[in-house]
């Protein structure tokens, strides 16, 4: 078990990570995700004691690991750029850490040899490490430091220099030897898809701040706040600013330009008309239907984009603007006034002051 | 024709003035060089140099080149200060710039200091260190500080000594192009490389011995051709200090030819040696380079 209780990392008067508690259990892949500069390889470095907290706790288990070198944490490594020993042979590499420190020469053998037979390394074993394939690097790299059976592994955004087709298939992968692997990993990632398809949970980070941990689909699902909202999906959730109104039918948004937006389930209600500094009215692109005119909300479709599977349209310009999605069959044009709801129990509502949603859907 | 010989072609009509002016002052005053040291010719002879096939010796000159005693201890002279000067240069230079890879107070000002022995003009660091060497110089007060009583040695007029404080001179002014040239390696030993073999559990002798030395072989034979070269053209701080003495005590081969040139005057000699020389050192630098090229990078 990983626990970074009050994680505080300054760089000068440059604060990288401003608060951290994350606990990462035994056996867990966790993703750190956000945008470049927002304190994850800063998080992940700290781990592995390749920098110094400004602040806060480290513990591997009940173990605090100030002050503990880099070389005794037991902990795994893969590099962005892979790190590999370019001047050493593939077998080398791998039995880099088993060398190291010193095992009886017939062990470094055996683990070596099973470590390429798990990865599939056996034919390129005496191979220089040079001028090899990148995705047969990255498969050293990760051998390099599985081989020595660390209880927790660091990805360092390992598929970001691989091209898409090979990135797919190494996603699938790395999920598989994680499992085989049984170990902790945590993956930083800037790469939203990498995260939702591997990661247990997600730890989403912008700005040297934790936003929002969780699976997967509570992530994608429920939003914690605007800019989790916003930077999860794609194309990320649509966001309306909007004033709590109230009639006879019940509890609504006035959307502006866009018009009312559909009654708020009782909950919400409560919720919206709680809130002082105003409300955001969110909704997944995904998650809208057409209906009929003067039922939903209209707006003239700006952009017709076709992505194969899906369409998207864009619908509206400048701030309110909209963006959903549907199946790649359905004739939409340019120009043309669409009607359009967002399914019941899809609409997110967030506080438009703080950021953070609003609970009670 | 191809494109490529195309631009071949006009790459070499491009360079051909800048190619015959070195061809003129390389390949020239070899010839002539060659010319002369098969030959008796002197400047005092009255004839032109052209003339001085006149003098034809039958090889003499070469025949004298390798009976020439003090020619040889003069060479054996210049292996032993090369055989000190060198790896003292080279462990301290590496020694300064692996301490200069971490961050420190002061780092900047040390290094300015550190690297200043360089751009002293080696005539100027000459007389520096023949007074500091002087029996009654700063090198014996400061040893006096230690021995506690007066220490009066006459260094520059003790064979072995003189050689030593040659050799000191030396190590001064050139371990900071060792550490230079160094640090230049130690930064190009990729970073995550090393925080690689650390997590792998290497401890500090053996990533230095796995990853930054196999990664700095090239640039540290560089840095050794350099100063093996330059060691062995020793002349001017050592000129300076002891003349070659006292006696013969510190005549290298740069020094033994200047007198042979300047005192006796015999150049067609001068020539030979100075060619016998050239060859020798061209045939181990290109062995060397050679071997330098085969280590995988």
């Amino acid at each position: 078990m990983i626990r970074l209780e009050n994680l505080v990392k300054r760089f000068g008067p440059f604060t990288a990570l401003k608060t951290m508690d994350l606990t990462i259990e035994d056996g867990e892949f966790v993703a750190l995700l956000g945008p470049s500069g927002c304190g994850k390889s800063t998080t992940m470095n700290m781990i592995a004691g390749m920098e110094t907290p400004s602040e806060g706790r480290i513990l591997f288990g009940d173990r605090d690991m100030a002050g503990v070198p880099m070389g005794r944490r037991g902990v795994g490594f893969v590099f962005q750029n892979y790190a590999i020993f370019t001047h050493m042979t593939v077998r080398e590499n791998l039995s880099y850490g088993l060398r190291a420190t010193r095992r009886p020469a017939s062990e470094v053998a055996q683990r070596t040899a099973a470590m390429a037979d798990l990865l599939q390394l056996g034919p390129m074993l005496d191979r220089p490490a040079k001028g090899l394939s990148v995705n047969i690097l990255q498969r050293v790299a990760i051998g390099r430091s599985a081989v020595m059976e660390p209880a927790i592994f660091l990805l360092d955004e390992p598929l970001s220099n691989v091209d898409a087709a090979f990135r797919a298939v190494m996603r699938t992968e790395l999920k598989q030897l994680q499992r085989s692997f049984r170990q902790t990993m945590v993956y930083v990632t800037h790469d939203q898809l990498e995260a939702m398809t591997m990661a247990d949970r997600i730890a989403v980070m912008d700005h040297g701040v934790l936003q929002h941990v969780g699976t997967p689909l509570q992530i994608y699902n429920d939003p914690a706040n605007l800019f989790v909202a916003r930077f999860i999906g794609s194309p990320g959730m649509n966001l309306l600013t909007g004033q709590v109104v109230e009639d006879a039918t019940g509890v609504a948004l006035d959307l502006g330009g866009l018009g009312r937006s559909p009654v708020l389930a009782p909950a919400q209600a409560r919720a919206a008309r709680a809130a002082k500094g105003g409300v955001v009215f969110g909704f997944r692109p995904e998650q809208a239907a057409l209906v009929a005119e003067g039922q939903g909300m209209a707006m003239p479709v700006s952009l017709v984009e076709r992505i194969g599977a899906r369409t998207i349209l864009h619908l509206g310009v400048g701030a309110g603007a909209v963006k959903v999605v549907f199946e790649n069959d359905a004739g939409f044009e340019v120009g043309k006034m669409l009607h359009f709801a967002p399914h019941p129990g899809a609409v997110r509502l967030f506080d438009a002051q703080t950021g953070t949603a609003l609970g009670g859907h | 024709m191809t494109p490529r010989s195309e631009t071949a072609k006009l790459g070499f009509r491009l360079t051909l003035p800048a190619q015959l002016l070195v061809l003129f002052i390389s390949v020239f005053p070899l010839l002539m060089q060659a010319y002369i040291s098969l030959t008796d010719w002197s400047p005092l002879s009255g004839q032109p140099w052209t003339q001085a096939w006149a003098f034809w010796n039958n090889f003499a000159n070469y025949v004298d080149v390798l009976s020439d005693d003090r020619l040889w201890s003069a060479l054996g002279r210049t292996a032993l200060v090369m055989a000190v000067c060198v790896p003292v240069e080279f462990l301290l230079g590496l020694g300064l710039a692996t301490l200069f890879m971490d961050d420190f107070p002061g780092k900047r000002v040390l290094y300015s200091i550190l690297i200043m022995p360089m751009m002293v003009v080696p005539a100027v660091a000459g007389y520096m260190f023949f007074m500091l060497f002087q029996s009654g110089g700063p090198v014996n007060d400061i040893l006096s500080m230690f021995a506690g009583g007066p220490v009066t040695v006459a260094w520059l007029s003790d064979p072995t000594l003189a050689l030593v404080a040659v050799m000191v001179a030396d190590i001064w002014q050139w371990t900071p192009l060792m550490f230079l040239i160094l640090l230049a390696g130690l930064v190009g030993v990729p970073e995550d490389q090393i925080k690689a073999a650390t997590l792998l559990g290497a401890n500090a002798w053996q990533r230095f011995t796995s990853i930054v030395l196999p990664r700095m072989k090239v640039i540290i034979g560089i840095a050794l051709a350099i100063r093996v070269i330059e060691c062995f053209k020793i002349f001017d701080t050592l000129f300076i200090m002891t003349g070659g003495g006292p006696g013969v005590a510190t005549e290298t081969i740069s020094v033994y030819i200047y007198k042979i040139a300047t005192q006796d005057l015999i150049w067609g000699y001068v020539a030979a040696i100075a060619l016998s020389i050239l060859i020798v050192l061209s045939v181990v630098c290109v062995w060397a380079l050679k071997r330098m090229a085969r280590v995988p990078g």
